[in-house]
This record gives structure tokens, C-alpha cells and sequence, in this order.
């Protein structure tokens, strides 16, 4: 278990490098100068030669003026060493630029998985306990519409309800303008916020996972052993969650790790529409800036992430089914 | 009285294209201490007729009318609460495959001790040693190890000995095999029988024994009920189906020149039953059996037959129960 353990853990370092070099290649390859981008172009119209020197500084601070190796392995030393580049567009480093989006997006995100498993692990249970039963048809029914309405529709949906036609919640940002409470007054003012970017967040993604734990529970109920459970004389109530809930776990494990890690990557479209100031509205602006310090680091924090996220994922493969051997 | 008995029982299954009459009017009756097998092909309702009993039938299955009289109570009409307490405890049963019957995911120790720890009230420690008596007493080696382990890692032997195991874990008085040895190969076969009919001396459990295998209810039945299209169609001693067949219904006679015998001479084919067992939702008018039946005559296709008793202990539902009767009856 710990030698697999070790092994998996050097094979991410191997992935690790070989993306980076991707990752940094495919991003030199992109047309743009960073450089350029830092400078306040309306000098090069009145002093050419005052914006020559200040492009060639700006170049020889970025590192921009060696060979790429070099670039690139000063790159990875820094990036090794916690130093995450500096943001040619904030101008400012990039672990202090990203601080706050990443943990709004990270408060948002977790708070949704927690809604998510919380009501779809019971309510595919129960539809599918009560297969073909009134409450199951509207369930199945309402999942399909969910899943098939794009998030941006919920939005829209959830604003006109709950912001225009009955004012409870605010639309956009994650805190009231100009807001300076501490204490339970800042989260109360944040919770009021986050509600309907949450709603909108879960409400999307209630659909497919409840379908998801209904068929993984309808498969597992078919099962023999449940009848052997049955004929034990083992009430209803602990075949279901007990025997049969045990193996449904088995293929549920596989979208919980998938979620550990999407909790910190944004979305653009809810951020954008409620104006939350999350992860995915920044490096979308980082892309289209051009600011690929911020994109790079960003980039390469999500191969980090999706590779402890499948470790993970198999050792908990590995601790709900005992038939998984880790070799 | 009966320990168990089966009266006029009817079990129907609800399905898109109408309601199945999986069991229609099947009596039997299970003595303390003896074996009833009943036999049948798949589809004969000798399964569904079982697992009424415990109301373990699937979702759309419902028992229609009948009783299910256990030691005079009728299980059709006990509250749920009362059957949990029945199951495992005073009937239990044992699946046919036994690859599939037990829960991947737990151990052996944990799915034991669950039925001891649902209908006894026993300490950690003696519910231990409990399951280490029950391994041994269904001969399985370093149960200590085994009660360890998860049902993957062993035999399929070895799991139906754990589910015999689990099944009379609490002592119960009817033991109900549905197919216990079907999926196994013939020594492992031979192996679980002798095991079966030991348990059973030495604890007087009836055993309802369920199997398609004539040859292994030779060995194991005391009596024999073969059922057909969801009825009996021949209940007897297993003497008197196995014996001079004077008398005996057409498809149980079928059933045994089907079987292949050590003094069969070589080349000689084996008799088989024409056709297929009629779709339940499109049964035959008349006898249910006559569509295959070679001494079948126009009066068997217009006239449902009843299961009469023809001898003591013996009834038969065929219009011409006598052998030799029907053979001349075919020549003229």
C-alpha cells in the first residue's frame, strides 16, 4: 500500500514536468508580448526611443531576453520554490492577486458540493427504492429538465424570483459595496450573497448526479445478495442502507473525487452573472489579457490538483470495495 | 399438523403485458425432519412457489389467494414485523448461486454475525465463537482465517458452505434450497448434499428442496412434488416416482427417460419432452401439458384434469394416470 502509494506520488512528479514543459512551450508559442502589454502605450507615439528602453527593461525584468531553456527552467525553479510569477496585468504577484478569487470560488464551490451529496445521495436512494412510484416519475422528470437547462436560463430563472419579483437576495458580489463588518456580520452579509449564485450552482448539477446515484442504487438493489440480506430477516431499512447503500458507494466515489477537484476551478458563466469574483472570471480575463504568469500558475495548479484528485480517487476505490487491489 | 403447508396457493406477477399466474393453486406440505423436493423446469413456478413463503418475491410479484400455514400460523396474513422475525430465524433459505448471494463488500465474519445479532440477543465474544462453531460445522478449514476474509477470495464451494452456514446459523426448522448445488461442479455437488443431509439428521430441520436435477432428488427427498406451468401435476414418495411407475403422470415419466442411466446401451438416443414450456401469458386450454404429451387425446386439450389422489400419498393430474392404460390407448 505504501510502496503503491510511492509510486503513484513519483509518477505524478514525472507528469508534473512533462506538462509544464507543454504548458510553458504551448504558451511561448502564443502570439502576444507580455512585455508590451506591461508598458503605457502612449509614449511610444511621443518618445519612441524613452519606450525602446522601457520595452528592453521590461523584457530583461520578465527574463524575456534569454534563451528559452534558461526561461524555462528559472520558471520552474520559482514556481518549485513558491514563487508564482508576478501578473503583468494587476502588477502584482500572483499568489496575492489570486488569494481572494480562489478562496470565494473555493467557499462557493464547497458549499455546493455539500447541498449537492447532501440531497441527491438520499433522493437517488429513494427513487430508486420507490422505483416507478408517483414520486420518482416527478423526480426523473424534474431531473431532466434541470440537466437539460443551461445554467445560464437557472440564473435568470432564480433572479427574476428571488431578486425582482420577491427582493430577498442581492444579485452581484460577495460582499455589500463598501461593506466593513467583521465577525458573524461579514459571513451573514457573504451567505446573503452567495445564496443565489449557490442555488443556481447546485440546481444545475442536482439533475445528473441524482440520476447518477438512482441507477448505481437500482443496479445494487437487483443484486442477490440484497435477497440473501432480505432472507437473513434484516429489516428494509438496514438492507437498504447498509448492504445495498455499501456497493452503490462504489461507482459514486468516482464523481465525488471528480467534484474534490472542479471545487477549485470557477465558472465562468455564474461568476460572470453574478459578478462574484471567483477563479474562473480571473483567469478568463488572464487569458484574454494575455497575463500568462497568472494562467501558467494557474494551469499548473490544476494538473497538480487532477493528479492527487485520481490518486485519491483510487485509494477510495480502494477503501469502499475490497475486491479493488492496489498493485 | 404439518410443520409447513402450502394450500391452493397463487402467486401472480404484475407485467406490462398482463398478470402472470406464476403459481396457480399449488399445495404441498412439509413434514418435520423430511425433505420435500419439488421439481420442475425453469418457469414450473417451484421457485416462486418457495419464496412466497418469506415474501422474498420480486417487486411486482404479490400473492394472490392461498395460505402459507407454518406451524398453523398463515404467513400470508402476519404483519412485516413478524416476518423479519421468521426469516433466517425459523425458515431459512439457501440461493442458487452462491458466487453472487453473498455481499462483496463485507466479510465473512461481519454477513455471519448479522443474523445471529438480528434474532439473538448474544455478546461480541460469543457471537465470535459462534461463527467459528458454524464454519466448522459446515467442515470448513481454519474458519478463524475465513471469518476474515471477503467473499471474493474464496471458492464457490466455499461460499455455499457459508451460506448453509448463515442459513442455519439460528436453528431454524425449515430450511428452504432453492437449487443449492446447480452452480457447482459434481464433487463440490456431492460434497454440499452429504453435508445437507447430515445437518438435517442430526438437527431435524425440513428441508423444502428445490432443483430441475431428478438425480439429486433421489438422493435427498423424502417426497416429491413436480411441478408444471405453475401447478402439481404428480405428488408422491420418492419410492413411488422412482419405483415400478404403474402409475405416474406423462411429464414426470418424460422427465425420468430424459435422464441418461448406466445401463443404457451405447447409441441409444435419450428421450426428450417435444416442445418448450408455453408462455405463461398464453397458456393451453385443457391440460397445460397436452400440447407435448404424446399420449395426449382431444379430451385432454378440452378438459382441465384435477390432482387426484390415485393411491395413498399419491395423486396425479392426468385424465389416464395409468401407465399401461395410455400406451394401449396410443396403439389403437
Amino acid at each position: 500500500m505504501i510502496r503503491y502509494i510511492a509510486r503513484r506520488l513519483l509518477y505524478v512528479v514525472f507528469v508534473f514536468f512533462i506538462v509544464s514543459i507543454l504548458m510553458f512551450g504551448i504558451y511561448k508559442m502564443v502570439p502576444g508580448d507580455p512585455a508590451r502589454m506591461m508598458l503605457d502605450t502612449s509614449i511610444a507615439n511621443t518618445d519612441p526611443e524613452q519606450y525602446n528602453k522601457l520595452y528592453q527593461e521590461a523584457r530583461e525584468r520578465l527574463g524575456l531576453d534569454k534563451p528559452i531553456v534558461v526561461q524555462y527552467v528559472s520558471w520552474i525553479g520559482n514556481m518549485l520554490r513558491g514563487d508564482f510569477g508576478y501578473s503583468s496585468q494587476y502588477r502584482m504577484p500572483v499568489i496575492d492577486m489570486v488569494k481572494t478569487p480562489m478562496k470565494n470560488t473555493i467557499l462557493l464551490n464547497l458549499a455546493s458540493l455539500v447541498l449537492v451529496f447532501g440531497i441527491t445521495i438520499p433522493l437517488g436512494i429513494v427513487t430508486a427504492v420507490k422505483q416507478y412510484s408517483v414520486f420518482d416519475t416527478v423526480v426523473q422528470v424534474g431531473t431532466v429538465v434541470g440537466y437539460s437547462l443551461p445554467a445560464f436560463i437557472i440564473s435568470l430563472v432564480c433572479i427574476f424570483f428571488f431578486a425582482v419579483k420577491f427582493p430577498i437576495f442581492p444579485i452581484s458580489g460577495v460582499n455589500t459595496a463598501g461593506f466593513t463588518g467583521t465577525g458573524w456580520a461579514k459571513v451573514l452579509d457573504t451567505a446573503k450573497h452567495m445564496a443565489l449564485p449557490l442555488l443556481v450552482m447546485t440546481l444545475s448539477s442536482l439533475g445528473g448526479i441524482t440520476r447518477y446515484v438512482r441507477a448505481a442504487m437500482i443496479d445494487v438493489l437487483r443484486m442477490e445478495y440484497i435477497r440473501t440480506a432480505r432472507a437473513k430477516g434484516l429489516r428494509e431499512k438496514v438492507v437498504i442502507y447498509s448492504h445495498a447503500f455499501r456497493n452503490a458507494l462504489i461507482p459514486v466515489v468516482t464523481i465525488v473525487t471528480g467534484w474534490f477537484v472542479g471545487v477549485f476551478g470557477g465558472s465562468v458563466v455564474i461568476e460572470s452573472i453574478f459578478m462574484w469574483n471567483g477563479i474562473g472570471n480571473v483567469l478568463f480575463t488572464a487569458l484574454k489579457q494575455q497575463d500568462f504568469a497568472v494562467v501558467l500558475a494557474m494551469q499548473m495548479f490544476y494538473v497538480v490538483l487532477t493528479l492527487a484528485g485520481n490518486l485519491i480517487m483510487d485509494l477510495g476505490y480502494c477503501l469502499v470495495d475490497p475486491r479493488v487491489k492496489l498493485e | 399438523m404439518s410443520l409447513l403447508e402450502l394450500v391452493d396457493l397463487h402467486t401472480y406477477f404484475r407485467t406490462k403485458r398482463g398478470v402472470v399466474k406464476a403459481v396457480n393453486g399449488v399445495s404441498y406440505r412439509v413434514e418435520a425432519g423430511k425433505t420435500l423436493g419439488v421439481v420442475g423446469e425453469s418457469g414450473s413456478g417451484k421457485s416462486v412457489s418457495a419464496m412466497s413463503i418469506l415474501r422474498l418475491l420480486d417487486g411486482n410479484g404479490y400473492i394472490h389467494s392461498g395460505k402459507i400455514l407454518f406451524e398453523g400460523r398463515d404467513l400470508t396474513k402476519i404483519p412485516m414485523n413478524e416476518m423479519y422475525a421468521i426469516r433466517g430465524n425459523e425458515i431459512s433459505v439457501i440461493f442458487q448461486e452462491p458466487m453472487t448471494s453473498l455481499n462483496p463488500v463485507f466479510t465473512i465474519q461481519r454477513q455471519l454475525q448479522e443474523v445471529y445479532r438480528t434474532h439473538q440477543r448474544v455478546s461480541k465474544k460469543a457471537a465470535e465463537e459462534k461463527a467459528v462453531q458454524s464454519l466448522q460445522d459446515v467442515r470448513i478449514p481454519n474458519p478463524e482465517t475465513v471469518l476474515r476474509q471477503y467473499p471474493h477470495q474464496l471458492s464457490g464451494g466455499m461460499r455455499q458452505r457459508i451460506m448453509i452456514a448463515m442459513a442455519l446459523a439460528c436453528e431454524p426448522r425449515v430450511l428452504i434450497a432453492d437449487e443449492p448445488t446447480t452452480a457447482l461442479d459434481v464433487t463440490i455437488q456431492a460434497q454440499i448434499l452429504n453435508l445437507m443431509r447430515d445437518l438435517q439428521t442430526q438437527r431435524g430441520t425440513a428441508i423444502l428442496f428445490i432443483t430441475h436435477d431428478l438425480g439429486v432428488i433421489r438422493e435427498m427427498a423424502d417426497s416429491v412434488a413436480v411441478m408444471y406451468c405453475g401447478e402439481v401435476v404428480e405428488m408422491a414418495p420418492v419410492a413411488k416416482i422412482f419405483g415400478d411407475r404403474v402409475i405416474s403422470h406423462p411429464y414426470t415419466e418424460g422427465l425420468l427417460e430424459s435422464i441418461p442411466r448406466l445401463d443404457t446401451e451405447p447409441g441409444v438416443r435419450l428421450e426428450a419432452i417435444p416442445g418448450s414450456v408455453p408462455h405463461p401469458l398464453n397458456l393451453p386450454k385443457g391440460c397445460k401439458f397436452a400440447p407435448r404429451c404424446k399420449f395426449a387425446t382431444p379430451f385432454c386439450r378440452e378438459q382441465e384434469p384435477a390432482l387426484e389422489e390415485v393411491a395413498p400419498a399419491h395423486s396425479i393430474r392426468c385424465l389416464y394416470p395409468d401407465t399401461e392404460k395410455r400406451r394401449k390407448e396410443i396403439e389403437t
